[in-house]
């Protein structure tokens, strides 16, 4: 005789999911005059406890392998990792270099208003001894020599 | 009274915190650890997903990669396995969508084989793997099962992840999950239905 399906439905929710107290004796009282709820019952109790009876061999090495290609991974990154800092501080160092030269040269002529220094003059010596170093130490940034650092 | 419950959750807490903390500063020492506890069921999760042992390894291996690559993004409020495991079905899903195409653009039949990666002879990976007569006669059935009713199945009675769990894994519905499992189990169960039920349960 075909059961009603709710009790099929019941018995699998209660094998999947919580099913209040109620059900579960609505259901176990069911089970016990109905011989083919009883049969589905048993098959789904042994087709879950087949599904935990597969035991699936990882590759001996598996993890051996794993492990050296995020050790390569870690080293490559890190490389990265450090020739952004590097090309980012160079960024900065050349930005600053420019923008200060500008407010050197602005400051510079300023002062050398008093002193009778014509233009010229004055973007020499901001040349020479402002925008000159600041792109040298710009640069040094770069190629200061040192593992795993920038150009050098 | 609930004494021992709060401390288990600061304990957890502290766990995902540790891991997150770890993977934001690339601790090599922490990720070996992730791998000799989670390569495993990372493995057994794909190839449920995939069906096939060799490239299961080769997309736990990618995952890995990703993990390491965007270990900043795992914030340590959700179970890391969990984590682990979405990044892993979102290569796995990827792959099977590229399969699906070479397949659809494949000229010949034996190219359509190479690209499902048909295996030509042996066990399945699912037959290797039972452990009992019965497992042997579900691993036939498994082999055939959509993946992703294979997958729900797995989340649920081998992982013994909660409903809540699974589906926010899936990113799907609680309704889609449980039915996933209810036809997964109505498939594996015809295996036992079909052919005859010689063994005592």
């Amino acid at each position: 005789m075909e059961c009603d399906k709710r009790f099929r439905e019941l018995i699998d929710r209660s094998f999947v999911e919580e099913v209040s107290e109620g059900e579960r004796r609505l259901m176990h009282d069911h089970i016990r005059d109905c011989d083919g709820c009883k049969r589905y019952v048993e098959l789904t109790a042994r087709t879950i406890r087949g599904l935990r009876e597969f035991t699936f061999p990882s590759e001996a090495d598996s993890s051996a392998q794993v492990f050296e290609i995020l050790g390569r991974h870690t080293e490559t990154m890190r490389q990265h990792n450090v020739q952004f800092r590097i090309w980012a501080a160079f960024a900065v160092a050349l930005s600053m270099s420019i923008v200060g030269s500008a407010l050197v040269y602005q400051v510079a002529k300023f002062l050398a208003a008093p002193m009778h220094f014509d233009n010229a003059q004055v973007q020499a010596g901001v040349l020479v001894f402002w925008l000159l170093p600041s792109f040298c130490a710009a640069l040094y940034t770069l190629a200061v020599p040192g593992q795993n650092r920038g150009i050098a | 009274m609930s004494a021992l419950p709060m401390t288990l959750n600061t304990t957890a807490e502290t766990e995902t915190a540790r891991i997150a903390r770890g993977l934001r500063e690339s601790d090599t020492e922490l990720l070996a650890d992730l791998v000799e506890r989670c390569q495993h069921r990372l493995v057994r999760y794909l190839l449920y997903l995939i069906g096939r042992q060799d490239y299961a390894e080769d997309l736990a291996q990618e995952t890995w990669i990703r993990v390491l690559q965007r270990g900043s993004q795992y914030d340590g409020r959700q179970r890391f396995d969990l984590w682990l495991f979405a990044i892993a079905r979102n290569l796995a899903i990827d792959y099977l969508r590229k399969k699906r195409k070479a397949v659809q653009t494949a000229s010949s039949p034996d190219d359509r084989d190479e690209i499902l990666l048909v295996p030509s002879s042996g066990p399945s990976p699912f037959e290797a793997a039972a452990q009992s007569e019965d497992a042997i006669r579900l691993a036939g059935q498994l082999q055939i099962l959509p993946p992703l009713y294979r997958e729900a199945l797995l989340l649920r009675f081998q992982e013994d992840l909660s409903l809540a769990e699974i589906a926010q894994l899936l990113g799907a519905p609680l309704t889609t999950v449980t039915s996933r499992i209810y036809r997964g189990l109505a498939a594996l169960r015809s295996a036992f239905e079909e052919g005859g039920d010689s063994h005592g349960v």
